[in-house]
């Protein structure tokens, strides 16, 4: 008679596994017998099952307690134990995927027999992830070491009116299966463990906990990861974009809010209300519904959270920033926030650069931008206005400052060649939007022509229609699509009543008796240049060319840098962002924001300012604040947004478009609060958190087995328990746990 | 009497007071074990007295003398569990002690064989919160056909698909005008522990019908349960919703026009035998216009 | 003592509601009811009975009255219901639930023949259908019988050396719808006789446990030497429970095996429930006529009596077995049990009588012809049918 016993897993088909092989025999005429334990567990658990093979009428209906052969079908199941009682001949078969030698020291003298059942079996599709399905796999692996030929097992597999897939796995594992007899002796056969004493109903011990360990059915585990939110991986300014809105959805605490923005940008209420937000066109929850409003929420967290007590310096090294634009500020904030002494120096009578100066009222109110200058100044900062810094001076300020940082933005406007500039008609938009700002403009019932895509022609637009214009027009040689300014603005200029001209070339300015005459030319959008938008080219066709009857044109074409600052012969290109000129006799003196970036964003600005103080920080003394890379993007495919409600985004109050075009009260009025409706808190609810996790306790309540523990930094998983069944994963709507093979 | 060895300090670990704890026999992924986890949640301190017939239910508890309940329980026979929970909740309320008495059944003993009893522990509206966790099938015996199989599923039964109907449970109790009946979806949470907060504070009988995945049953992913539930809650195929008094209808979420097939193509016992999901579309349509019908004709009002 | 005219029912109905208010004073009493003829008036007295603590639930099955009790009981109530043949058929998965489970239930078996075919008559058939059930089964001859056998049942039910339910049975019509007179005890006596019922196992939120999960061979298997050890001290509390009987009422119950002029007889007749009232006065005309006769009234079926069995049996002849019930294939019930009890102890000659079967009279005539036949005997034959010539 030959036995064997096989150790599988309930749902595993170790049973099945034991049938065909008595099947295989019994269709070559032998008496046969196949049997399994029977009991509570249920799939994954640990069990048994018996072959017996004889030429004789089988009699013996108990289990096998010395096999001829043992099998294990399942890798996690491998120990001493499933030799105990083999006969010394006898051949141990596993499902792994290591080689026989692999156990040497487990099964010393015995013949053990290797084969990856589980690969092959899930490369044939058979069963599910969580339970791959081994048995008819584990045939083909046993038949060729009982030397039974393939087309036996073949012929089994089919009477049992198993599928293709199956005789394809059984095949391919009788080629793959490794054998080999091990050195050293075989261990003695174990006895059988004593009985204990068992318990009576009435016994006290009644009740206790289970016994059993159910994570050794586990074939996956769950295992956590953390990714890079796509919001925080977008902003410019290093905003932990993610963290913030975390704040304010778990607690509505927005003076914690805040000082995580604080971490990284001083000037949120500002951001809050002019930044392109780039972190909502990178968020993933557009892939769903709508980006989340995370502009809108960051400047109500500015407007409504208690911003802290600025810090005295702590520091010696005195230094020198030149520029109280958004980047100067930034470096000025950060490095104070370091304990350096800083002096701000200002050419303009008031701090904040192109803030002040080229964004109007309604967009950003004043006492909003004073609050956040207020706020950086108070940290001991020393400011100079009114002084400005040519070449010779930043060479003097290099030997009284421990260092220095240049961020005087880009002061030189770009041109449009109009053949015939009408002096007192054409006018760079910035320099509109100063004299706006001081007073000095009025064009009641003048017809405005506004030249370009970005945030100034919006701008000097909607001021235009502000100080009294009859209409204003805007010209744009590509489409809205491609417009750099943004959106929200774009809808608002429209909804003033402002008209927006597409693929419009301005080429000539002519005046007759009736006033300017400015004669354009129809663009058609091409191939995509370097930005990636399609570069706009001229209509060549008869029809292409018109004229537009104007009293003002303001150009809003961008500006550049003025390098003149700089020692002579510098130049900065976008590589070299933020590098440090050492070599000088005097202290380092570094640069950044737009006069070197480019990038034209208050936000872009914030975060080479911090980066220039970092870099300070770094040379001054060794000490390196660079954070190191984060992992990866978190992409839509590791989120479940299935999970989610659809939930619409949040809008800010506004000011009547009949009441904005005399005024320049603030057209955005913020989010609002309701009795019953806190926007805030609405729209910072319906951040996925991408890849991190925010201790929403999904995974916790979704655990069948109530194996997931709260602790300090997150949850803990119970191995002991925790049978992988993965809803924990599924439910995570973050991605942030995965299963991991065992 | 005898004695065995007692309990290990960890055997009396921190799990001890859950009402399902771990080392219970339950499959990876069942939707019964994650019911059981609300049913504590909602419950809370206010622990119950489960009461479970023959069934997964009873079998989880584990083997003599352990118990992977962490409250009192009660096996009954198959048929009886309403009519033993009928005696305990009696006698709770002989002693004036106010302990929530719960009927723990599946399928086979609510639609089939113990419908018998459970109508009658309803006539006579007797104090308990009755929960059927419905996976569709009698799981505990391998798989066969229930009345709460949905036509074309195949069983171990039912090899070319369920011919009939599923039993429309929530209906027949509705018609026993009990205080109270509600569907529980385990992808719909706060719903879930709100109805049995709800039901707590109800005296008489309470009934909860919950579509419990069955991974093993189903030949569906274990971490898929929670997903296929939603997804048969979005498609419209296991409405979510309450009845007050037997005749006061509430739905609690709506479908979304999610196709019938997203919860089919995951599951081996619809694509094995090829289900035509139309079969299972014209139940929805024939599902939800009783059911809009009874919302229209007897809406819930504010108090319920 | 309250002397009363009452039918055996009422007498059944007034003993388990007084047993189950005296337990007002612990956690009451509760039951499930069920009609079935020939037991219905019982659980109507039931139902009206105006308990201080119980409640007697209107269930719609037997399946369902024996659910109740369970659960009920493991509330730590005392419990108890009543049925009769198909009606006990029916509930027979619950009344092994409750043995096993060990709860001191106690069921009035109003015995009536197990149909089909459809049968209202006596017949000890349905309740020894019971037999393996775990519970302890009294077999009463008597509207009087029956009333103390109910009261003893629960004190040696609820006895924690017991722990078992017990069934008493009676005949159906015979007792249950006959009028007799019959002392009703008072409550305030009951209330002395019965101690407040506390169930051990009873569901606990201090120590919570899964009663009736699943369980391996080896502790079934202890389990059931449990039980049969609990059956094993039932004769022993029996006794005394009979003595503090005496004590509190006045009055001697029937004990587990009435032995009458078995001392000197060569030939002993077994019977149980009313058959015995008649059997007793055929063997005392008998005696009278010097014949060296006796009989046996089996009252305890389970435990079975075994050892006082033989000693009753030591110095005997032959032995003759009424049987008013018949397990097909084999024969009457309580000569299967008497014949075991003797085997390897004894000689005797044991033969069976299965008599009034499907409710017809047992008369003294044919006790009389059966006494005659057994003296004739030189050897047991198979069971002889005594209404129908086979």
């Amino acid at each position: 008679m030959m036995e064997m016993t096989i150790f599988g897993r309930g749902g595993q088909g170790g049973v099945t596994l034991a049938k065909l092989i008595a099947t295989t025999y019994f269709r070559e005429g032998k008496y046969v017998q196949a049997f399994g334990v029977y009991a509570a567990e249920r799939s994954g658990a640990p069990l048994q099952a018996f072959v017996r093979i004889d030429d004789e009428e089988i009699t013996n209906h108990n289990q096998i307690r010395e096999p001829d052969h043992v099998v294990v079908i399942d890798r996690t199941l491998i120990g001493r134990h499933i030799a105990s009682g083999l006969k010394p001949a006898g051949w141990i078969i596993l499902n792994t995927p290591d080689a026989p030698a692999a156990f040497a020291e487990m099964f010393p003298g015995r013949q053990v027999a290797t084969v990856d059942a589980t690969e092959i079996a899930v490369a044939n599709g058979l069963g599910t992830k969580a339970v791959p399905i081994v048995n008819t796999t584990m045939l083909g692996a046993i038949a060729r070491i009982l030397g039974l030929p393939v087309e036996q097992v073949e012929g089994a597999l089919s009477y049992a009116k198993f599928g293709g897939p199956n005789l394809k796995a059984a095949r391919q594992a009788a080629q793959a299966v490794r054998m080999q007899t091990l050195k050293g002796r075989a261990a003695a056969v174990a006895p059988g463990a004593p009985k204990g004493p068992v318990a009576g109903i009435l016994d006290d011990v009644v009740g206790g906990m289970p016994t059993i360990r159910t994570g050794s059915w586990a074939s996956r585990r769950p295992e956590r990861q953390r990714f890079t939110p796509p919001c925080n991986h977008g902003c410019p300014a290093g905003n932990d974009v993610r963290g913030f809105l975390e704040a304010v959805a778990r607690d509505q605490d927005y003076t914690k809010a805040l000082e995580i923005i604080l971490q990284t940008s001083p000037l949120p209420g500002i951001c809050g209300r002019v930044c392109p937000a780039p972190c909502m066109e990178a968020c993933n929850r557009s892939d769903y519904d709508e980006a989340v409003n995370i502009r809108e929420v960051e400047r109500y967290i500015a407007d409504h959270g208690r911003w802290p007590e600025a810090t005295p310096p702590t520091r010696k090294e005195r230094i020198a920033v030149v520029g109280s634009g958004p980047a100067g500020l930034s470096a000025t904030y950060h490095l104070a926030r370091l304990g350096y002494p800083v002096t701000l120096i200002e050419a303009g009578d008031e701090l904040g650069g192109v803030l002040r100066t080229g964004i109007p009222t309604y967009r950003l109110p004043r006492d909003v931008l004073g609050r956040e200058i207020n706020h950086i100044v108070r940290h001991g900062v020393e400011v100079q206005t009114g002084r400005r810094v040519g070449r010779a001076d930043l060479l003097e300020l290099s030997h009284s400052f421990a260092a220095v940082f240049v961020a005087t933005g880009q002061q030189e406007n770009r041109a449009l060649n109009l053949q015939n500039l009408e002096p007192g008609v054409v006018e760079q938009g910035i320099d509109f939007l100063d004299r706006v700002r001081k007073g000095q403009e009025s064009l009641k019932g003048a017809h405005v022509v506004v030249v370009g895509g970005g945030n100034t022609a919006m701008d000097a637009a909607r001021s235009a229609r502000r100080i009294g214009a009859a209409s204003v027009r805007i010209l744009y040689r590509r489409t809205r699509q491609e417009m750099p300014a943004i959106a929200e603005e774009v809808e608002e200029a429209i909804e003033e009543g402002i008209e927006l001209q597409e693929l419009v070339l301005p080429v000539r300015l002519t005046k007759d008796s009736l006033g300017a005459v400015l004669t354009c030319q129809r663009m058609k959008l091409g191939e995509p240049d370097e930005s990636g938008r399609r570069r706009p080219v001229p209509d060549e066709s008869e029809d292409a060319w018109f004229d537009v009857r104007c009293d003002r044109v303001l150009l809003a074409l961008g500006q550049v840098s003025d390098l003149t600052i700089l020692p002579e012969g510098s130049a900065v290109h976008e590589k070299d962002k933020e590098s440090a000129l050492l070599g000088w006799t005097g202290a380092p003196v570094f640069t950044g924001g737009d006069l070197v970036t480019n990038e034209g964003t208050v936000t872009a600005a914030i975060g080479s300012g911090r980066r220039a103080a970092w870099h300070i920080h770094r040379t001054l003394t060794g000490e390196d604040l660079f954070p190191e890379e984060g992992p990866p993007v978190a992409e839509p495919r590791i989120l479940h947004m299935h999970i989610f409600e659809h939930a619409p985004r949040e809008r800010p109050a506004m000011l009547r478009p009949e009441d904005r075009r005399t005024s320049f009260r603030e057209v955005r009025l913020g989010f609002i609060d309701e009795p019953a409706h806190h926007a805030a808190l609405l729209e910072a609810q319906r951040c996925f958190s991408c890849g991190v996790c925010n201790e929403c306790d999904r995974c916790l309540t979704h655990c069948p087995e109530g194996i997931l523990l709260r602790e300090r930094d997150g949850y803990r998983f119970d191995y002991d328990y925790c049978k992988g069944c993965g809803v924990c994963s599924t439910q995570c709507p973050r991605g942030v746990i995965y299963m991991a093979e065992l | 009497m005898s004695t065995a060895p007692t309990p290990t300090k960890e055997q009396l670990s921190d799990y001890c007071h859950n009402l399902l704890r771990p080392g219970n026999t339950n499959c990876a992924g069942c939707g019964m074990s994650m019911g059981l986890q609300w049913l504590d949640e909602a419950l809370g301190e206010d622990r119950p007295t489960l009461v479970i017939p023959a069934c997964c239910g009873i079998v989880t508890a584990g083997a003599f003398p352990t118990s992977a309940y962490g409250v009192p329980t009660v096996a009954a026979t198959f048929a009886s569990a309403p009519a033993v929970a009928t005696g305990v909740s009696v006698v709770y309320r002989l002693n004036n002690e106010d302990r929530p008495t719960v009927c723990w059944t599946g399928d086979g003993g609510t639609y089939d064989i113990g419908v018998a009893t459970l109508s009658a522990a309803a006539e006579r509206n007797e104090d308990m919160i009755y929960v059927c966790y419905d996976n569709e099938i009698y799981g505990n015996t391998g798989g066969q056909r229930s009345s709460a199989t949905p036509e074309g599923v195949v069983t171990s039964t039912t090899e070319k698909g369920k011919a009939e109907r599923k039993k429309d449970m929530m209906a027949i109790m509705a018609g026993h005008r009990i205080p109270y009946a509600a569907t529980l979806s385990l992808a719909h949470r706060e719903d879930f522990l709100r109805k049995v907060r709800r039901a707590r504070s109800l005296r008489g009988f309470k009934f909860f019908l919950i579509l419990s995945p069955c991974p093993t049953g189903w030949k569906s992913e274990a971490e898929d349960s929670v997903d296929l539930i939603r997804l048969a809650v979005r498609s419209g195929l296991f409405p979510v919703y309450e009845v007050f008094g037997g005749v006061r209808y509430r739905v609690n979420v709506q479908p979304d026009g999610t196709p019938v097939e997203e919860y089919m193509k995951r599951q081996r016992r619809y694509t094995k035998g090829k289900t035509d999901a139309a079969v299972l579309r014209r139940f929805i349509e024939d599902q939800w216009h009783y059911l809009n019908g009874m919302v229209r004709a007897f809406p819930a009002g504010p108090n319920d | 003592m309250a002397r009363a005219l009452v039918t055996g029912n009422h007498a059944a109905g007034y003993a388990l509601s007084v047993a189950g208010e005296a337990n007002r004073q612990a956690r009451g009493c509760a039951a499930g009811a069920y009609p079935i003829t020939p037991q219905t008036e019982i659980i109507e007295y039931l139902r009206s009975f105006a308990f201080t603590k119980g409640y007697i639930v209107p269930v719609e099955s037997e399946h369902s009255a024996m659910g109740v009790c369970i659960g009920a009981s493991l509330a730590g109530a005392r419990a108890m219901t009543a049925s009769s043949a198909n009606g006990l058929a029916y509930m027979n998965e619950n009344v092994f639930a409750a043995g096993y489970y060990r709860l001191p239930i106690i069921m009035i078996a109003v015995n009536r023949t197990l149909g089909p075919p459809w049968n209202i008559w006596v017949d000890q058939g349905d309740s020894l259908s019971l037999r393996d059930a775990a519970w302890m089964q009294f077999y009463t001859e008597s509207h009087q019988d029956l009333v103390d056998t109910i009261l003893v049942a629960f004190r040696v039910a609820e006895d924690h050396r017991v722990l078992l339910p017990a069934l008493v049975a009676l005949d159906g019509f015979v007792v249950s719808h006959t009028q007799m007179v019959v002392d009703l005890p008072e409550q305030q006596l009951v209330d002395r006789y019965l101690p407040p019922c506390h169930v051990p196992h009873q569901v606990s939120y201090e120590h919570p446990v899964t009663v009736g999960g699943l369980t391996w061979p080896r502790e079934t298997e202890h389990h059931r030497i449990e039980v049969q050890r609990a059956m094993e001290q039932v004769p022993q509390v029996l006794s005394e429970a009979t003595e503090e009987f005496v004590k509190v009422f006045g009055r001697r119950p029937h004990t587990a095996l009435s032995c009458e002029y078995t001392e000197d007889a060569e030939v002993v007749l077994i019977a149980c429930n009313t058959m015995v009232r008649t059997l007793r006065n055929v063997v005392k005309e008998r005696r009278a006529k010097g014949e060296k006769i006796g009989l046996i009234k089996e009252k305890l079926f389970r435990p079975f009596p075994r050892a006082e069995l033989r000693a009753a049996l030591k110095n005997v002849k032959k032995v003759g077995v009424l049987d008013r019930n018949h397990s097909p294939g084999s024969g009457g019930i309580f000569w299967q049990e008497v014949t075991t009890s003797l085997q390897g102890h004894s000689d005797v000659l044991v033969q069976d009588y299965l008599v009034g079967l499907g409710g017809g009279d047992v008369t003294p005539a044919i006790i009389n012809d059966i006494i005659d036949d057994l003296y004739r005997r030189k050897q047991a034959a198979e069971p002889v049918w005594k209404e129908v010539v086979a």
